[in-house]
This record gives C-alpha cells, structure tokens and sequence, in this order.
C-alpha cells in the first residue's frame, strides 16, 4: 500500500476522542500511536482537541462555586487549627498554675496569723508573706500581706524586694538568686502570680518608693515635695491602701479560676457554634435532590406548600408534600426553563419561571404559569 | 465462528457456550439498558440492544479483527462504553425532541467554547460550531434520508471529546484545503509550498554512508519513539504539549527525548563502524552538515506496517 495514500485513511473522532481519553486497549492505543507517528494531520487533531479540553476544564473550575468555595476556604483550617490548639493549651495548663493559690489563701486566715518578727534579710521576700495583714486588708488575699510587709520593712529591703515578688518576669531586674529561691517557694509569690498583670502592677508598682517616702518622712519628720503634708500623704497612702483592697475584692485565684471556668463553656460553645456551621455550608454542598426523571434538579423554589424543583433536562416538577413526592408540570413556557423562584408581592408569595432566553413566567399554584 | 451483524444478540445470548462465541447475557443487557437511561428518550430495549450489537460487532468488541470475543470479553466491552452518552446521540439522531433538549442543556455552550479555543476566535469558532450543530441535527441528506454524525459515534470516548475531536478534524481539514488554494502571490513571499519529493543528488561516498546509516536507524525505533520525533522535531510541539497524549509528565517526555537522541546517535556511531570506518573517520562524519545529507525525515519517519483504519477522514 502507498503510504500516502495511507495518509487519507484516519481512525474516525470516537476512536482519537477515546485515544486522548485513554480509554481505548493496549492494542487500539498502540495503533492509533503508528498511524498519528506519520499522519501530520491526526497529530494536530489531538492537539487541538486537548487544547479545547484544557479550555473547557478551565471554564468549568471557574464557574463551578463550590470549586470557589473549596479554594477560598481550603486554607481556613490553618488559623483555625492554631485557635484550637492556644485554646487548648490555655485550658491545659493555665489551671494547673492557679489551682494552688485557694489553698493558700484559705491556709492563711487573719486569726492565724503570726505575730510580727524581725525578718533576716534573706528571708524578707518569704517573710513578708507571712507578715500580718493591716487593718484595712484584713482578708486572707496575699496582695494584702504582701502590702503590709512592704509597710512595714526598711526602706532599703523594700526597695530591694520588691521586684522580686512584684515583678518577677521584669528583664533585667537584678534580684539575689537566694532571694529570688525564697520568693519563688513562699505561697504569697504564687498567690501574686495568681493576680491579672493589672491587678499586680496597681498593687506593688507605687507601693516601695510611696511608702519608702512616707516612712522616711515620718521618721525624719521632714516633708518632700510631693507631700506637703502628713495628711496629703496620708490620703495618698489612703488611696493606694484602697486601690490594692479594690484589687483584692475578688481574690485573684478565684477571679482566674472562674474566669477559666467561664471561659471553658464559652470557648466551647464557640467551638461547636464553628461546627454547625461547618456543618451548614456542607449541607449547602450536598448533592441537589433527584427528580423522577433520574436527573438532578438545577433549580429549586419552596414555599410553605409547594415546592418546585427544575431538572437538568429543563423539565419542571411539583411537590405538595415537601419535596417527597413529585408530579411533572406540563410545558407552559418555552425554551428550556433553567430557574424557579419563589417572589413574595403584594398577593402573595407567586412562583417565577425563567428560561434560557430570560423571559419569566409566573404561577400561584406552580401549575399554571402565564407570561409575565 | 465469529458474530455476524445479522445475528440479533438476544437470540445469540441464548445458545450453550459451549457451540456458539459467547455473548452477554440478557440480564447484562437489561441491566445496561436500565443503566444507559435510554428510556428517558423512548428508546426501547430492543432498539437499543441492536445499537450495542452494532457498536460491538463493527469494532469486534475491541479486539483484532479475525478474534473472536468471548462472552466476557464482549460484557467488558459493553461495560467500558459510555452507554449515557451513546443512547443521547443515537436519541438525537433519531430526532427525539427531549434528547435534543437536554443535548442543547448541556453541550451546546461547551461545543461553542470548544470551538473557539481549536479556531483561536470566537468569529471563526461560532461559525465551525454552527456549521457542525447544524450537520448534528441532520440538515444534510445522502440518499434522500437525513444523516447525523451522532449516528458514528460508538461511546468509546465521552460524547463531549467526540465533539471537541470533530471540531478539531474540521478545523484542521478546512485549514488544509484553504491552504493548498492560496494564491501565487503568498507563496512567492514565502509561503512554504506543498511537500514534493526531491530527487537526491550526487553525494560524497562518506555521505552516503552516513545517510544509510541514519535512515537505518530511524528504521529500527518504536512507535512511540517515532511518535516523539515526529510531535518535537518536525511538528515544533512542546513538551507540555506532547505529555498529555502520552499520559506523562512532560519531565518523562524531556528524559525520553534525551534518551532517544543519544540512543540514535550511538547507533548512528555504530553503524557507521560497521561499515569499516574508524572512530576518528565516523567523529568527522558526524560533524557534517545535516542539510549535505539530502535525508527527508519527515518520510523516514512516516515508514511503517500500512495500518487497519478503513474511515475516511471527513465524515
């Protein structure tokens, strides 16, 4: 045979579509492959056919929405993953380090609590825990003992202790590492850690170089500048007093745990509210419903009676029973319907038809539509 | 005993195995008549069973001619078509208005888009897309009855690559006619005229030999091999472009395309040293310039067994 004459021969387009589909035998395959190895022309026409599935599958991945859907929240679970993961670290440890601190308030009541003694100085960030309370904070809240030793120390050993047990997450704070050993085995240091940073700072933060001052001036009877008076510094004491028993008003151990116990159900619930709705959107992506014509439904409308649902085929079904049983409408409209929808007007609630070419039809009972 | 087309396949599917080439059962071809959803478009069981009978026996259920197909050759024959998709065009061949309907609901804009990118413009693509819808309906008789091309396809691809294919089998056949009629003037500025066969000259002995050597090696390489000469070198198609024909990463091609050069440039070596050449002699040789060689490749390339194909190009 001449081999151009051979050349008019071609395997017909179901074959080549087939080919380019890989859906044809290991032998067909193999001799569609010799025949497109000399024919110029058959070569192009997989080329260009591939050329239009590649066209097509790009279309159809742009105008599919739950494609957009997938791709627009396919990322999603990364910010979310990172909330779930903090939240269940915070609900993981942080109780652990409260759960001490109502033990250590309850184990220092006001009646038992010890007289006051001179404190060595290495022991003052442990004694000033266990120093008693002033009058004006008479509760067992360690801020309160805490402020008392403050009160009551020198001032070089106020000045020296307290950021060890104020501030002890301060950068660069020189403390003494027996000190701060001391403070970190004293309860009153864990009770502190157990107050909010607010709480801590409108505490100790004014206290040493406030009562410093204060004690200074008493002792030395001379007045600075910023107290003009013993009754000016009074009230200013007064109101630091104040400020620290505002803070102990909800002890800290049980604001935190209360707060985490508040905060658990919350975050709960926040997180169940993520999954109904997660639960919702994927509902959303279900598949349509089946029509008796065995198509999937392209259009549906509902109303609280009826429900009509459109085919693939363009053909339009009733149900009068919430979508359990179905009737096909005759053909009242022309073109391919592709659109139901449900318009509320004055009248009431009235089905609306569109077709292919965009004329609307209307119906009140989904059986009988005129032209709108 | 092979399965004549006459031979309705109910009554086939009857007979022992054991006398008669086996054939699916009647409850396969019921279940593939349920399957197809052909009675959406009226089509009957008996209709539709001579439809897989002629599909069948005119590929003879996709095995070399002369084979006979056992019975479970021919079920997995019919379980591998797109038995949806063949029942649509035969239903829309026949005329069924509801099988029109739904092909418009879901091809027309495909075959539009379709058209537009083989043509490269939506001008030219809306009107190959026309003119074949327009065949699709059967507006062209032969005989005095109207013929649709939905009555060639036979499901073995999907319905919308026998479309896309078709468009481009157009496209590609009226590009060729137009450009075998171009007028002198384009091809006098430089226009490349048809192929013609060029007689070769007078050559050089060592040249000679070296042609030999080349065309006997071409000779000897595997179809698809062949194939990746013919789409890289002589139709400047690219790697991404060639992959997805063979089903590989364009990488495969690139590794292939590598492997394949230096294997033909070996062979070529060692040829050449067969026929008594030193090495130093062959290095020279290979050093020549191609276009001293007078070789047509593009013919070397497109020797091969003549193949089974019986359609004409144009349906």
């Amino acid at each position: 045979m001449n081999s151009n004459l051979q050349l008019d021969l071609h395997p017909d387009a179901d074959s080549l579509s087939a080919f380019a589909e890989q859906a044809l035998g290991v032998a067909e395959r193999e001799q569609i492959l010799a025949h497109m190895t000399r024919c110029s022309r058959c070569r192009q026409v997989i080329y260009l056919a591939q050329k239009a599935a590649q066209a097509e599958a790009l279309e159809a991945l742009s105008a599919m929405p739950s494609g957009r859907w997938y791709r627009s929240w396919r990322f999603a679970w990364v910010p979310a993953a990172a909330l779930a993961a903090a939240l269940a670290l915070v609900f993981t440890f942080y109780p652990k380090h409260t759960a001490p601190a109502p033990e250590i308030a309850k184990a220092v009541p006001q009646s038992e609590q010890p007289a006051l003694t001179p404190v060595p100085l290495e022991q003052a960030s442990a004694g000033a825990a266990l120093k008693p309370a002033p009058p004006v904070a008479t509760n067992s809240a360690a801020a309160g003992a805490k402020f008392t030793a403050l009160h009551q120390q020198p001032k070089e050993l106020a000045l020296e202790t307290a950021p060890s047990t104020a501030r002890p997450a301060a950068p660069g704070a020189s403390v003494h590492p027996l000190e701060e050993n001391n403070a970190a085995r004293t309860h009153s240091t864990e009770s502190v850690q157990g107050l909010a940073p607010q709480q801590a700072t409108v505490q100790y933060k004014p206290e040493p170089s406030l009562t410093s001052v204060w004690q200074q001036q008493r002792m030395t009877g001379a007045l600075s500048a910023s107290a003009k008076t013993p009754q000016a510094s009074q009230e200013r004491m007064q109101a630091t007093v104040d400020r620290a028993q505002a803070g102990r008003s909800v002890p800290a151990f049980a604001a935190v745990s209360h707060t985490a116990k508040q905060a658990a159900p919350a975050a709960n619930f926040g997180i169940g509210a993520q999954e109904a709705k997660a639960g919702s959107v994927g509902s959303r992506g279900a598949n349509p419903p089946k029509m008796p014509s065995g198509l999937a439904a392209i259009s549906t409308a509902t109303t609280q009676q009826r429900a009509l649902a459109i085919d693939l085929a363009g053909a339009l079904f009733l149900s009068e029973d919430a979508g359990q049983h179905w009737q096909p409408v005759a053909r009242q409209w022309t073109g391919l319907a592709i659109k139901v929808r449900v318009q509320t007007g004055l009248s009431g609630a009235v089905f609306q038809l569109t077709n292919i070419s965009g004329s609307t039809w209307v119906s009140a009972d989904g059986k009988t539509w005129t032209v709108q | 005993m092979g399965i004549t087309p006459s031979q309705p396949v109910e009554d086939i599917a009857s007979a022992p195995e054991s006398s008669q080439p086996a054939v699916p059962s009647n409850p396969l071809l019921n279940e593939l008549w349920r399957e197809s959803g052909a009675a959406l478009y009226g089509l009957e069981q008996q209709e539709f069973n001579r439809i897989l009978e002629s599909v069948g026996t005119t590929q003879n259920y996709g095995l070399e001619p002369g084979t006979a197909a056992s019975r479970r050759q021919q079920a997995g024959f019919f379980r591998g078509l797109r038995l949806a998709d063949l029942t649509l065009a035969r239903a829309c061949a026949s005329g069924h208005e509801g099988a029109w309907e739904h092909f418009i609901a879901v091809y027309r804009q495909p075959l539009f888009r379709a058209a537009i990118a083989i043509t490269g413009s939506e001008t030219l693509g809306r009107e190959l897309a026309d003119q074949l819808y327009a065949e699709l309906y059967g507006l062209s008789a032969r005989d005095g009855v109207r013929r649709s091309p939905l009555d060639s396809y036979k499901g073995k691809g999907s319905l919308m690559g026998w479309l896309r294919t078709t468009l481009a089998q157009r496209h590609v056949d009226h590009h060729r006619r137009t450009r075998r009629e171009l007028p002198l003037d384009n091809l006098a500025e430089g226009h490349e005229p048809p192929a013609a066969d060029t007689k070769p000259g007078k050559l050089p002995a060592e040249l000679l030999l070296l042609a030999k050597a080349v065309v006997e090696t071409l000779e000897k390489i595997e179809t698809v091999e062949r194939f990746l000469l013919a789409a890289y070198y002589i139709d400047g198609r690219t790697l991404l472009e060639i992959a997805p024909v063979l089903h590989v990463h364009e990488a495969t091609v690139s590794r292939k395309l590598h492997r394949l050069v230096d294997g033909i440039r070996k062979q070529i070596v060692k040829n050449l040293l067969g026929y008594g050449l030193n090495k130093r002699a062959v290095q020279e040789m290979l050093g020549a310039d191609p276009r001293d060689l007078d070789l047509n490749l593009k013919k070397i390339l497109q020797i091969s067994l003549p193949d089974a194909f019986q359609e004409k190009a144009a349906l």
